[in-house]
């Protein structure tokens, strides 16, 4: 096994102040800064231009596929490489039921609109359970091999199940309805999902149930000689991972107008990992505002260049190895690089 | 028309052949793991990459000494030994730095460098697909056509894993690198400094799978992507073998790459259901494979 | 007459053809304060994961309370009653020294599954109380893993009463503790075991520790019982000289 980390022994002012903070699970931001965010995440459809708002959408899709794969890393401690497979499978479930509905036209009712989104939530859950099954069996390395064959399986059958799901082609023309056809009206219905989906989030990172997640993450075999059976908890936690990035996936596919198979791809698993890391996975709002930064900066970086790989990748490659804890942890400065007191 | 047994057979060296392609670079996926603990998730891209390099010297010798197919020898070996710069001075620049880390802090830094390296193939030799081709006929064999290049692949797999297995068990360095995936802490108690093989080892992992990469040019067609292919199926390979056991990846291999062969003729499409559910299996039942010595986590 | 609480009946583990416990014939009643004590290697640690789901055994049965806890997993006999403390401590180092006890409680109150509860409201009555009981109440807001070893060791106690057992095993409660705090520790376990009525079973390689505080002495020796008795017997037995104190002494 790799050298083990000793949590670095603080000093008695620091040690302090962190045992406070991390009594208090924290959210990584102050209050203020959070209400500051969501006002400004009200007015952006005010912004010239539809740019800031298309942009805005996507921020707030992929914080929600962000988060949902942080309460299997930063809370649970496994590295998936697979999240991208319920992201998928519920813009798949939403798209193919907009579809039926459409029946060759562009036209879908409200009801209907809302029931193909619903759909997502029973289709990724299930989907997460079946992974779940065999994943949760495993920890570390295997977890993190197997999540990302997981997501490569699902990746190929969507690929080449042709008559289903269109292959490689994806599925074109999926329409939200009348009003919602208007990114500006399209954001703030996704704004108002999302903020539903993270405050859940965030009843569970501070239920009891996300404190056995921490246990988990910190001493498996303590956990189970707690009481707890440490598999139904992995299961349960992936299936709710899943299902929100499933959610997330439902509201991608009506607005892009189109889903594909790259949806489940590693790629796609990837971003929430990098977004995450970007962020800070020791916090609870570190997912959100990796999600942020990563897509703004993708935003505009693929405006000048084809070569985001290349730049997201060095990105990665320098916070790994100089900023570990994320944008959250160097702001948050007392605390950064002192992985023994991550948020607990 | 061929018989029944010619095209067994064909699909048995196609499946060989395939089986040699796995081994070479899963091993020195495997070996890296076993010694430092590190799973490369660029592997298969730095394998990628071997076989750009490999392709552009092949390309400059024929400029500079005309087309000639033995050409692809030293364009080969040059390709190896570039590759295994290159992977000496990553695990020196970045790996070493994360020995300390957690897990997935690891993970992350060989799954951002798939990326690099990755749009750095694209920015350097484009987006078509690459390879080589050699002036040989298919000869005629088993009732069927088959080309004989695929036995020179199967040679060269065969004879690297040879040689790889000398190494490791008969020479001073090699015996060194067993101990290392044994027990780190005995070879550091027998004043053997243990970063200093780290390098050693990530090089030659890099510099096998660059081989391999190259050898395969005039049969397969390199491209962007196919890294992403060939990393799930080592995954499978080395996962189904036991990580740092070298007979389980050759063993690990063998299955893997004929089966892939076998069910294209059957089921095409199912080769990779097939390995993945050999792969689920291993996992729940033996995770530590099936060569590897069970680990407690 | 006392009611037993544990009945282990021919118990046979073996590690590839290693026999780590053979034929082991075993009971506790309850109040029971007891030792088990042995070489390095005789079958304790194996015993006691034996004991708690951690391994399954080849052969023989384990009554706790009457109920039949064979190849029961370890989260089920923890709720059963028996909870364990472990030689090298187990806890969980990145939350705070209170967050691991208050957890340890949820889980014992059967919320660890709870999705929207407020983990802060929850137990932390029974939380304070247990720390105090253990020494930790001041120590409560510091993270755990930044704890000294002596501290440590009082956490993983803590962490097994959060389970609320009936059956306390201990594996060596005071390994790593300077004198003070083995007597503190072992004040504790007095005192656990006569006020707050919990059988408790320990190992310990502290022959002093054992002969003070355990009232029957179990020696294992190459997974079998040797003796079985009141410390004075223990000391004076010839075998168990040999095979015990001749290796230490």
């Amino acid at each position: 096994m790799p050298v083990e980390t000793k949590p670095v022994a603080l000093s008695n002012e620091t040690e302090k102040n962190s045992c406070i903070a991390a009594l208090h699970a924290r959210a990584g931001l102050s209050g203020p800064v959070i209400a500051a965010l969501g006002l400004f995440s009200l007015v952006v459809p005010l912004l010239p231009g539809e740019f800031p708002t298309i942009v805005g959408v996507e921020i707030l899709i992929l914080s929600l596929f962000a988060g949902s794969f942080n309460l299997i890393y930063g809370y649970m401690g496994q590295m998936s490489f697979g999240q991208g497979a319920f992201f998928g499978l519920g813009a798949y479930a939403t798209a193919l039921l907009c579809r039926w509905y459409q029946a060759g036209s562009t036209d879908i009712g409200y009801m209907q609109f809302f029931l193909a989104l619903l759909l997502a939530i029973p289709v990724s859950a299930l989907g997460a359970l079946v992974v779940g099954f065999f994943l949760v069996r495993l920890t570390g390395i295997y977890f993190s091999i197997l999540s990302m064959a997981f997501g490569e399986l699902l990746f190929y059958i969507v690929f080449s199940w042709y008559s289903f799901t269109g292959g490689d082609d994806g599925i074109q023309g999926i329409y939200p309805p009348a009003l919602l056809r208007d990114p500006h009206y399209y954001y703030y219905f996704t704004l108002a999902i999302v903020a539903v989906a993270t405050f859940l989030l965030w009843r569970i990172s501070r239920s009891p149930f996300g404190y056995t997640l921490r246990m988990l993450r910190d001493n498996q075999r303590r956990t189970a000689f707690v009481g707890v059976n440490i598999r139904w908890a992995m299961l349960l936690n992936f299936v709710l991972a899943g299902t929100f990035a499933g959610v997330a996936g439902a509201l991608w596919g009506p607005f892009q107008r189109s889903v594909s198979p790259t949806l489940l791809g590693w790629m796609q698993s990837g971003s929430p990992v990098f977004m995450t890391l970007i962020g800070g996975a020791d916090f609870f709002a570190g997912p959100f505002v990796g999600a942020l930064i990563y897509t703004v900066l993708n935003a505009y970086v693929t405006r000048f260049t084809v070569f985001w790989p290349l730049t997201i990748g060095t990105i990665i490659l320098i916070i790994v190895l100089f900023f570990p804890g994320g944008i959250l942890s160097i702001i948050d400065g007392r605390l950064s690089r002192n992985r023994g007191s991550r948020d607990s | 028309m061929p018989s029944d047994l010619s095209s067994f057979l064909i699909q048995l060296f196609s499946g060989l052949s395939r089986a040699m392609m796995l081994f070479l670079v899963a091993s020195g996926l495997s070996l890296i793991f076993g010694v430092m603990n590190i799973l490369n998730f660029a592997h298969a891209s730095l394998w990628l990459l071997g076989g750009y390099v490999t392709f552009s010297l092949y390309q400059a010798f024929s400029i500079g000494f005309g087309q000639h197919g033995f050409l692809l020898i030293p364009a080969i070996l040059l390709g190896t030994v570039c590759m295994f710069g290159i992977g000496w001075l990553i695990e020196r620049v970045l790996i070493r730095r994360t020995y300390a880390y957690e897990l997935p802090e690891q993970l992350l830094l060989t799954f951002a460098m798939i990326l690099i390296i990755g749009d750095l193939i694209k920015l350097i030799w484009g987006v078509q697909n690459r390879r080589i081709f050699l002036p040989i006929e298919p000869i005629e064999a088993f009732g069927g056509f088959i080309n004989p290049y695929l036995f020179i692949v199967i040679g060269c797999g065969f004879g690297i894993a040879a040689a790889l297995w000398f190494f490791l068990h008969r020479t001073r360095y090699g015996k060194i690198v067993r101990a290392a995936v044994h027990s780190r802490e005995m070879v550091s108690a027998l004043g053997i400094r243990i970063p200093a093989i780290y390098a050693g080892v990530y090089a030659m992992g890099v510099a096998i799978a660059a081989f391999s990469a190259g050898v395969f040019l005039p049969i397969m067609p390199i491209g962007l992507g196919l890294d992403m292919d060939l990393i799930v199926q080592c995954f499978a390979v080395v996962v189904i073998g036991g990580f740092g056991s070298i007979l389980g990846t050759f063993v690990a291999s063998l299955i893997v790459g004929i089966l892939y062969s076998f069910s294209v003729l059957i089921w095409p499409g199912g080769a990779l259901a097939i390995i993945f559910l050999i792969l689920v299996t291993v996992l729940i039942i033996r995770p530590w494979g099936l060569f590897g010595t069970e680990m407690r986590f | 007459m006392r009611k037993r609480i544990l009945q282990v009946t021919g118990l046979d583990k073996s590690f590839g053809g290693l026999h780590a416990t053979r034929n082991l014939n075993f009971e506790l009643f309850e109040g029971d304060l007891n030792a088990i004590i042995g070489p390095n290697g005789a079958g304790k640690s194996t015993f006691f994961n034996l004991l708690t789901g951690y391994h399954r055994p080849d052969s023989g049965t384990v009554l706790f309370d009457g109920v039949d806890i064979t190849n029961r997993p370890p989260h089920q006999i923890t709720r059963i009653g028996i909870s364990r403390a472990f030689q090298v401590s187990n806890i969980f180092p990145k939350m705070t020294v209170f967050e691991n006890v208050r957890s340890a409680v949820q889980a014992q109150m059967g919320m660890a599954f709870n999705v929207f509860g407020n983990a802060a409201k929850i137990g932390n009555d029974r939380t304070a109380h247990l720390l105090s009981l253990c020494g930790l109440g001041e120590k409560s807001p510091n993270i755990a893993g930044a704890l000294s070893q002596g501290d440590k060791k009082k956490l993983e106690l803590t962490l097994a009463l959060a389970g609320n057992p009936k059956l306390l095993l201990l594996d060596e409660p005071t390994a790593g503790m300077s004198l003070k705090e083995t007597r503190e520790t072992m004040g504790l376990v007095d005192r656990l075991n006569e006020k707050h009525n919990i059988t408790i079973l320990f190992t310990e390689h502290d022959l002093s520790v054992v002969f003070n505080h355990a009232r029957n002495i179990t020696l294992l020796h190459h997974g079998e019982i040797i003796i079985q008795g009141a410390p004075d017997q223990v000391r004076s037995n010839e075998t168990a000289q040999n095979i015990y104190f001749g290796e230490h002494y």
